[in-house]
């Protein structure tokens, strides 16, 4: 008697799940973002590619992977933790790391750039860097402070 | 009373300074490797740039100057220039060594040696091939010894150069970082031989910046002993990551 009546309140309850939910919120906030441009010596993005990032305290295993866009960027916003952040890109047998310092103060400075092989000009190294320093100011916009979103 | 406690404080400090002392120190393992296309060949899809299947019975590569060492700021390879050491390793007793990238292990790799290091993250690595001072092959850095085919066609082939690599290369790229030597455990390195930077590999197309590059095996196409130039074409990398390379 008693199990005809829980069985069905617990299907009941387990099927309810999600759908209970009268809502769904989005928090947005302002982050201050990293953004690097891979690419390899011709030029050519590295599109699709493989991104892993390694935080300054567990430098030997990821704290955020992803993938490149069409143009070879990725953005990302690391937390406060001081020290050497690392990134690393790989595609179809060719790989880089490249390094950024966030020092105590929060503020990031770029060491080596990804870029897969030598030979790179003035130029596009200019542009890598530019593409990292746009990261870490330009992409504030990218996180609009704005107010609490609700969807019903 | 107060001597006694003096000594023990003695003793204590110095198990605790011995121990740390110790805590200081792990080992670390460095390893070559001509991948998959070292141990199995070029075979299809992955066929030379011209259409050529290769299978190796021996690469031997001569070593000297083999170096793990700790960087700051990490090398940039791309840059080149003297890495910026704070800490090396050396990994030969004798002024050289000759490996064979195909008598591997079960992991595909030639081990070339474990050392005592310091704690730390080897984020570079510096090497040379140069020409073996004795030996049957004396006086060649790089010995390639296999059977191509084609078109039914096969020729047994002996390709010897006498190049002479420099590499300082930066850190390690691949599936795992590597490197990190941590207080009496092992960590280790890998010196990687691209061999598809030599002959190029036919599944990447013409248009490949790698096969642009590539010798490929035509030229060799009638087989017996033969000299290749490896000067330009950038064979040693760590795992994925480039090198600054000077040939002589």
């Amino acid at each position: 008697m008693l199990s005809t009546i829980v069985k069905p309140l617990i299907v009941a309850l387990l099927l309810a799940g999600p759908a209970a939910a009268h809502g769904a919120f989005v928090d947005v906030e302002k982050l201050d973002a990293v953004g690097i441009q891979a690419r390899y010596d011709t030029g050519a993005a590295m599109a699709g590619a493989q991104v892993a990032v390694f935080a300054p305290d567990n430098p030997a295993q990821p704290w955020l992977t992803g993938m490149t866009d069409a143009d070879g960027r990725f953005v990302f916003a690391p937390d406060d933790r001081p020290g050497r952040w690392a990134v690393q890109v790989r595609q179809a047998g060719h790989g880089a790391i490249g390094y950024l310092e966030i020092g105590a103060d929060g503020v990031a400075s770029a060491f080596i750039a990804p870029a897969t092989a030598a030979g790179l000009t003035w130029t596009q190294r200019a542009l890598m860097i530019a593409s990292v320093l746009w990261g870490c100011i330009g992409t504030a916009l990218y996180f609009r402070p704005t107010r609490r979103i609700r969807q019903a | 009373m107060t001597l006694h406690r003096h000594a023990l404080c003695t003793i204590f400090a110095t198990t605790l300074a011995m121990a740390t002392s110790a805590a200081a120190e792990g080992s670390l393992a460095l390893f070559a490797n001509g991948e998959a296309l070292a141990t199995e060949g070029f075979v299809a899809p992955e066929l030379t740039r011209d259409g050529w299947e290769l299978r190796f019975e021996h690469i031997f590569v001569t070593l000297a100057g083999v170096s793990a060492l700790q960087t700051d700021p990490p090398y940039d390879a791309e840059t080149g220039g003297t890495p910026a050491a704070t800490i090396t390793v050396a990994f030969e007793d004798a002024a050289q060594m000759t490996i064979d990238l195909t008598d591997t292990d079960a992991d595909g790799r030639v081990l070339l040696g474990t050392v005592a290091a310091p704690e730390g993250h080897y984020n570079a690595v510096t090497w040379s091939v140069v020409p073996a001072q004795s030996g049957d092959w004396a006086g060649q850095s790089m010995v390639l010894i296999g059977t191509a085919t084609r078109d039914g066609q096969s020729v047994d082939f002996t390709l010897t150069s006498s190049d002479r690599h420099d590499y300082i290369c930066g850190e390690y790229v691949g599936e795992a970082r590597k490197g990190f030597v941590t207080g009496g455990a092992e960590a280790d390195l890998e010196l990687t031989f691209h061999l598809d930077h030599v002959f190029g590999r036919l599944d990447r197309g013409d248009a490949d910046q790698m096969n642009i590059g590539a010798v490929g095996f035509d030229a060799f196409a009638a087989g017996g002993v033969q000299q290749i130039v490896l000067a330009g074409l950038h064979i040693g990398h760590v795992g994925e990551g480039h090198c600054a390379v000077n040939y002589r």
